[in-house]
């Protein structure tokens, strides 16, 4: 029987010739043992991947926001609010843009001062 | 077994982060004192979109061309410091894992005015805009998958008048 030094030393043809070769007896337990080895994962993958489902769909349903209820019932209401909204963002973009109109008009003094 | 709890862990994480969003802010913040709310839901806004001539009452803002690219409208207005700053943070953090772009800034004696968009060259989907004027605290989410060209334009024009 080879050690295991010099199975590791083997090529690949080396070792697909040997395993072809039906004259090697094959101890009868061999066959069980690799069977249990292949096996083995499966015992604690098939559930480690339902818990992992589970604690994947749990932290969904624990992070899923609810919809808040609506503030107005009156689509009217409703368009009004947003044309509020959007004319306070108009807003906010026209107080930049006065600020750069302010920031350029400062540095045109200062170039002229120069 | 390493890899699953790896692979649990950044899903978990994942997960967390996609919930901060407009809503989970509106969620936190709209039933405390001192604080007044507005939510215009997406059922809200396709029956506003199916108004044919909706009345408009601010003449410089024309909401037709992106009325109907809008999802959901988060308003929050808060008169505590206390919870306008946390207001503020929970603001920064949640554009930072939401990988908004500073689309303006404007500061001028503590007042803090910033706009945040989020989507790609074409569609804008989510518009942010956080605005601290001394005591008060301003805070604007309009989701959608709104064209970014006529927003822009919109508020553009919104802007000149």
């Amino acid at each position: 029987m080879k050690t295991l030094d010099e199975m590791t030393r083997l090529s690949a043809e080396d070792l697909e010739r040997i395993s072809l070769d039906e004259s090697i007896p094959v101890p009868e337990e061999l066959s069980g043992k690799v069977q249990a080895a292949v096996r083995r994962p499966v015992r604690w993958m098939l559930p480690a991947g339902i818990a992992a489902a589970v604690a994947v769909l749990v932290t969904i349903g624990l992070t899923r926001e609810p919809a808040p209820k609506d503030t107005f019932d009156d689509p009217y209401l409703a368009y009004a609010e947003v044309e509020k909204a959007f004319a306070k963002i108009s807003g906010t973009v026209a107080y930049g843009a006065d600020k750069i109109a302010q920031s350029e008009e400062t540095l045109d003094k200062l170039s002229y001062w120069k | 077994m390493k890899k699953i709890y790896i692979l649990v862990v950044m899903l978990l994480v994942s997960v967390t982060a996609l919930a901060q969003n407009g809503r989970s802010l509106y969620n936190k913040y709209s039933d405390a004192p001192n604080v007044e709310a507005v939510y215009v839901s997406p059922a809200m806004f396709r029956l506003i979109g199916k108004i044919p001539d909706i009345e408009m009452q601010d003449e410089s803002v024309n909401l037709g061309p992106i009325i109907k690219s809008l999802s959901g409208l988060y308003i929050l207005s808060i008169s505590d410091e206390r919870l306008a700053a946390d207001l503020a943070d929970d603001v920064n953090r949640f554009i930072k894992k939401g990988q908004y772009e500073l689309l303006m800034e404007a500061k001028d004696n503590g007042e803090v005015m910033r706009l945040y968009t989020v989507g790609n060259d074409k569609i804008v989907n989510s518009l942010v805009m956080l605005a601290v004027q001394g005591s008060e605290t301003d805070f604007i989410c309009v989701d959608g998958d709104m064209p970014r060209e006529e927003l822009e334009n919109l508020i553009a024009e919104a802007a000149k008048d």
